[in-house]
């Protein structure tokens, strides 16, 4: 017989609409500016190909472990979870990303 | 955590080094060199993005306790019914003291 999740009363948790939507704020903020620095640092390196991409994931990740040591140890006190912090709004990055690698790669590399 | 002054400082000076870096590969290579063998200049452009983005998620604000109760726990029951807009000043308890003159009102309104 399967048991009952969560049965204790104490279990649920109440979390405040407007923190949530301003973490989500703070946190959409941070990776629009890291999707446009990162790009221009991949163009100024001059990465082509897949190597762009990878240089991308890496600065994902990168900001990743940034926020969450700005958290702290407390992160769930700040964010629902982990993993949606990580994968959120990444296409969303990517554009940005890509709009600034080939402008920068234009800039410094072809002119 | 706050973002201060300190934090736009750092932000500045990561943004002069990532434009810095851009300038010399610009030069490097119109002198002909190859960039992938200048391993500072591809260490400069890292530092100076690892830099920017811890400055930019202090600038970015502060985050907020997502817990609903964590702004309910330092007030009392008191902070509840306290209703500022009704508060009342002038009531008849003023006549029981002794500085009170039972004119003054009379001579205010004639002044006006």
């Amino acid at each position: 017989m399967p048991k009952p999740k969560s049965s204790k009363p104490g279990d649920h948790t109440a979390y405040s609409e407007l923190a949530v939507r301003n973490n989500a704020a703070v946190v959409e903020y941070c990776r629009t500016s890291m999707a446009a620095l990162s790009g221009c640092t991949a163009g100024i390196l001059g990465l082509t190909g897949f190597y762009g991409f990878g240089f991308y994931v890496l600065a994902v990740i990168g900001l990743w472990v940034l926020l969450l040591m700005r958290a702290g140890s407390k992160w769930n006190r700040y964010f629902l979870n982990r993993k949606s912090l990580l994968t959120n709004g990444f296409v969303g990055g990517l554009c940005t990303y890509v709009l600034f690698w080939t402008f920068f790669y234009t800039m410094v590399h072809v002119y | 955590m706050a973002s201060t002054g300190y934090h736009k400082i750092i932000l500045t000076i990561g943004i002069c080094f990532l434009v810095h870096a851009a300038v010399s590969a610009a030069q490097r290579k119109s002198s002909g060199q190859d960039l992938h063998e200048i391993p500072s200049l591809i260490f400069q452009g890292i530092v100076s993005l690892i830099v920017c983005m811890y400055a930019i998620i202090y600038i970015a604000g502060d985050l907020k306790e997502i817990r609903a109760t964590e702004e309910l726990e330092n007030k009392s029951w008191e902070t509840l019914r306290n209703i500022p807009s009704f508060y009342m000043f002038n009531h008849r308890g003023r006549s029981l003291s002794p500085a009170y003159d039972p004119t003054s009102i009379n001579k205010a309104l004639n002044e006006e």
